[in-house]
This record gives structure tokens, C-alpha cells and sequence, in this order.
């Protein structure tokens, strides 16, 4: 979600084989450098080897450009690494968040096969996206303060979990500036 | 005078044939609690029930037990009701009173748990005014079997405990849509009942005190919660003793997680520092 020259990247802490629970503190949003992050859904194994991937990329890229990769540019890679793969597809819908040029944050979200999606104020992904579609909707505000963010941020994805079976047992958000990133775990309801 | 025991109120009569006056239903004059059902007239009768079967999505999400000890019988369910992912409610009754003495337990399709039970609380009640005594927990839980028996294969979805205090002492049956009816000690019903045994089994003892019970029952179902998707909620635990039923608790999952593991505070990781201001 967008606020006012920073974002809010949050996922829930599930991972479960249908309706058995495995464990309650896994990550799902991932770093890629200190202004840009990827959450992923849905398989874990192909969250886990694409952000592999995609972090190896970077680095590459840092190497050659001597820079961070923009997150536009991040988005355009995703999007294309998944095309990749259009006929046996990673089973994973990212969620991307940036702080781009002059600190202006970006979102974008795609498809398991890299069909981009922007948009100005929020996206969402899983298996409680049409909860989360309806959460987000009613509560966002356009600049939004970090903190007022993070609550909003928190309590639609709260929420949203608390409407589905396979998702929740927690929540993971990170608010990230320009100056600084907080990482905080979110007390849910655990069943 | 030899007085013939008055069995009429436990006939089942599914073969009277039913005019259909437009509802579906038709309660006829000779049986008035007994409703005949329609069945439809279709050229593949088990094609249709197949896919009606499909089409209801009944899963079994839920978690409940019950279990027999020396001062009763405690009952425990959870409350969540699931439409394949999405939680349709968390606050569903699935402790049903069918009388004062006996309680039954909701798995599988809410309307036909519903139903039936409330079905089986009738029966129980005319049996009780034709005899002049209560019908027993065998008997109860023979009466629903016999029914469910008669209707399977046609897509109910039904996985019930009748537990309750008759003159023998405590009594505990699982009845299930298949027709299965089983008398023991301690059950688990539901998708989360493997996860609700694993604490169940290993906390059980048959001398135990009213609150101990309770507890085993109520972490039972928090562990099941905790590991099913399908169940969560509320954690309901019921005693049924030799005066009846009465309702013990009723808990917030989501607050009993906090309860038996609370939040340790972690050492702070990085302290934040000024940054070193600038001399002038």
C-alpha cells in the first residue's frame, strides 16, 4: 500500500499443506535492497527459488550498473522471468514495492505468468485477495503518514485473514521511507 | 391387564408414498411428526445425488469430542463454519441441547445437523410422553442411526456424538451419515479431530475432577484449532452429569493462544542512536 513517500509491504506468517498448518513464522516478503521488496504467494517452494533468483540477478546487475536496479525496471524483470516459464509456471503471485526516482514509491503486482498490474494506492495477492481487495478499499486514505499507515496496513490484513481458513496466524509489515525501514510482527488470532 | 409398550412414536415410515402439495413436505395425518421427504424423480437418481453431493461441498471442517469420565461426560467443539477456503462464520453453535440431559454434536452439513437432531429431540419427547420414562442414550442415538441409515448414500453429511446421563450413568455414541453407530469411551469428530487425540489421549485419565476435564477438553480443541484450517473460533466445553447438561465455558480461541503462550518480550536487537550531530 502507498503512503506518502513510503510504502507497506505485509504478508501473513502461514505456510500449510491445504488445511494442515506446518508452521507459523514464515517469511513471505522478501528484501531485494533497502528500497525495494517482493512478497510472494502462494506455492513457498517457488516463493523461496524465485526470490533466489531474482536476488541473484540483482547482484549482477549491481555489479555491471555499479547501482540499485530501479523498481520499475525490477518489475519488468520479474515480469519477464515468469514469462519465461509460461508453459510450466512458478506458482506465485508477487507483490513489489519500491521507492523509485525522488523517493516516489511504486506497486505493482502480476500474475503467475508476469501479467503487471500498477497501481497508485494498493495491490494485493493470495488466497483472501478478494477480502483483501474489499479491506483495503474501504480503509485507504491517499497520503497516509508511515504510522497512520501501518495501522491501516495492519488492521486490513488482519482482517482479511480473519476471514479465511488458510491464511493468518500472524502478520509481518514492513513500512519503508526513504530514511529507514520498521519490520514489525503483528499479534493475530492464531486458528 | 398386560400394558403394550407404545412403540409408534419410534416407527420411521419413509415408504409412505407423499403427495406433493407444492412444498416439498407432506406431514401425514397417521404420523404427524414423521415428514415424509420428496424424493425427485430424475431418469439417473444417482448421478443426480452425486452431484448434488458435489455441489453442497460438505468437509467435515470442524473439530469436536467427547469423552466419558468419572463424573460425566464433558463435550467440546470448536465454532467455525468454512465454505471451502472462505470462514462463513465463527461464532456457529455446534453443541446441540437436544433435552435438558442429552447433547449432541455438530460435523458436516449444518442444515442437516440441525435438522436432525432437532428431529431426534421430537422423537425423544414423544417417547418420553408414550413411556412415561426417558428414553435412554442407546435408544436416542439408535433412533438417529436408524434414520441416517435409511437416507445414505443420498449425500448427507452428518458426523454426531449423543452424549448424555441416563439411568445406566453416562453414555457416548458416534453416529455418522454412513450409518455407523459406535458406543465408546472417547471420540473426536472432524477434520481437526487428529490433532484434537494427539492431547486427548495423552492428557486422559478416567479419575479426573470436573475442572481438569474441562481443561483437557479445552486444550484439546485450542490444539486442533491451531493445527486445522477448518476449525477455530470459540472453544465451547459443555458437562452433561446426573442432573444434566450445563454449559462450562466458552473461550476465544484467538485470546487462549496469548493465554497458554504469552508474548515473550525479546531483547531489543539494535538500539536506535542519535546521529552524531555535526559541530558548527
Amino acid at each position: 500500500m502507498v503512503g506518502k513517500n513510503c510504502f507497506a509491504i505485509a504478508s501473513d506468517r502461514r505456510l500449510g499443506v491445504q488445511l494442515q498448518t506446518i508452521a507459523t513464522d514464515f517469511q513471505r516478503v522478501f528484501k531485494i535492497h533497502d528500497k525495494l521488496y517482493i512478497g510472494l504467494s502462494g506455492l513457498a517452494t517457488d516463493a523461496q527459488t524465485l526470490y533466489q533468483r531474482l536476488v541473484f540477478r540483482h547482484k549482477l546487475y549491481q555489479l555491471r550498473e555499479e547501482r540499485d536496479m530501479k523498481p520499475e525496471t525490477f518489475a519488468s524483470l520479474v515480469s519477464a522471468m515468469l514469462y519465461e516459464r509460461r508453459f510450466g509456471p512458478y506458482f506465485c503471485q508477487p507483490v513489489i514495492a519500491g521507492l523509485g526516482e525522488n523517493d516516489e514509491p511504486f506497486i505493482c503486482t502480476m500474475d503467475c505468468i508476469g501479467a503487471k498490474e500498477l497501481a497508485k494506492d494498493f495491490v494485493v495477492s493470495g488466497t483472501s485477495s478478494e477480502s483483501l481487495y474489499g479491506a483495503c478499499e474501504s480503509m485507504y486514505k491517499p497520503n497516509m503518514e508511515p504510522e497512520e499507515l501501518f495501522e491501516t496496513v495492519s488492521q486490513a490484513l488482519m482482517a482479511s485473514v480473519d476471514r479465511d481458513c488458510l491464511a493468518g496466524w500472524g502478520g509481518h509489515v514492513f513500512i519503508v521511507t526513504p530514511t529507514e525501514v520498521q519490520e514489525r510482527v503483528v499479534k493475530g488470532r492464531m486458528d | 391387564m398386560a400394558m403394550k409398550v407404545d412403540m409408534s412414536a419410534l416407527e420411521t415410515n419413509f415408504s409412505i408414498p407423499c403427495l406433493d402439495d407444492g412444498d416439498g413436505m407432506h406431514f401425514s395425518a397417521d404420523s404427524p411428526d414423521v415428514p415424509s421427504m420428496v424424493l425427485p424423480t430424475c431418469a439417473d437418481f444417482d448421478g443426480f445425488q452425486a452431484a448434488t453431493k458435489d455441489m453442497v461441498k460438505n468437509k467435515r471442517g470442524t473439530t469436536t469430542l467427547a469423552f466419558i469420565f468419572d463424573k460425566g461426560v464433558i463435550v467440546a467443539a470448536d465454532s467455525r463454519a468454512s465454505m471451502g477456503g472462505y470462514i462463513s462464520s465463527q461464532t456457529v453453535r455446534k453443541i446441540i441441547e437436544i433435552n435438558p440431559y442429552m447433547l449432541g454434536t455438530m460435523a458436516g452439513g449444518a442444515a442437516d445437523c440441525q435438522f436432525w437432531h432437532r428431529n431426534l429431540g421430537n422423537k425423544c419427547r414423544l417417547h418420553e410422553l408414550s413411556n412415561k420414562r426417558r428414553i435412554s442414550i442407546a435408544g436416542a442415538s439408535k433412533l438417529l442411526a436408524n434414520i441416517l441409515y435409511s437416507y445414505r448414500g443420498m449425500g448427507l453429511s452428518i458426523g454426531t456424538m449423543i452424549a448424555g446421563f441416563d439411568e445406566k450413568g453416562p453414555g457416548l455414541y458416534y453416529v455418522d451419515s454412513e450409518g455407523a453407530r459406535l458406543v465408546g469411551n472417547r471420540f473426536s469428530v472432524g477434520s481437526g479431530s487428529l490433532y484434537a487425540y494427539g492431547i486427548l489421549d495423552e492428557g486422559y485419565r478416567f479419575n479426573m475432577s470436573v475442572e481438569e476435564a474441562a481443561e483437557l477438553a479445552r486444550r484439546a480443541i485450542y490444539g486442533a484449532t491451531f493445527r486445522d484450517a477448518a476449525s477455530g473460533g470459540c472453544v465451547s466445553v459443555y458437562h452433561v452429569g446426573p442432573d444434566g447438561w450445563k454449559k462450562l465455558s466458552g473461550d476465544d480461541v484467538g485470546e487462549l493462544h496469548y493465554h497458554y503462550y504469552p508474548v515473550q518480550k525479546t531483547s531489543v536487537e539494535q538500539e536506535m542512536t542519535d546521529a552524531p550531530s555535526t559541530s558548527a
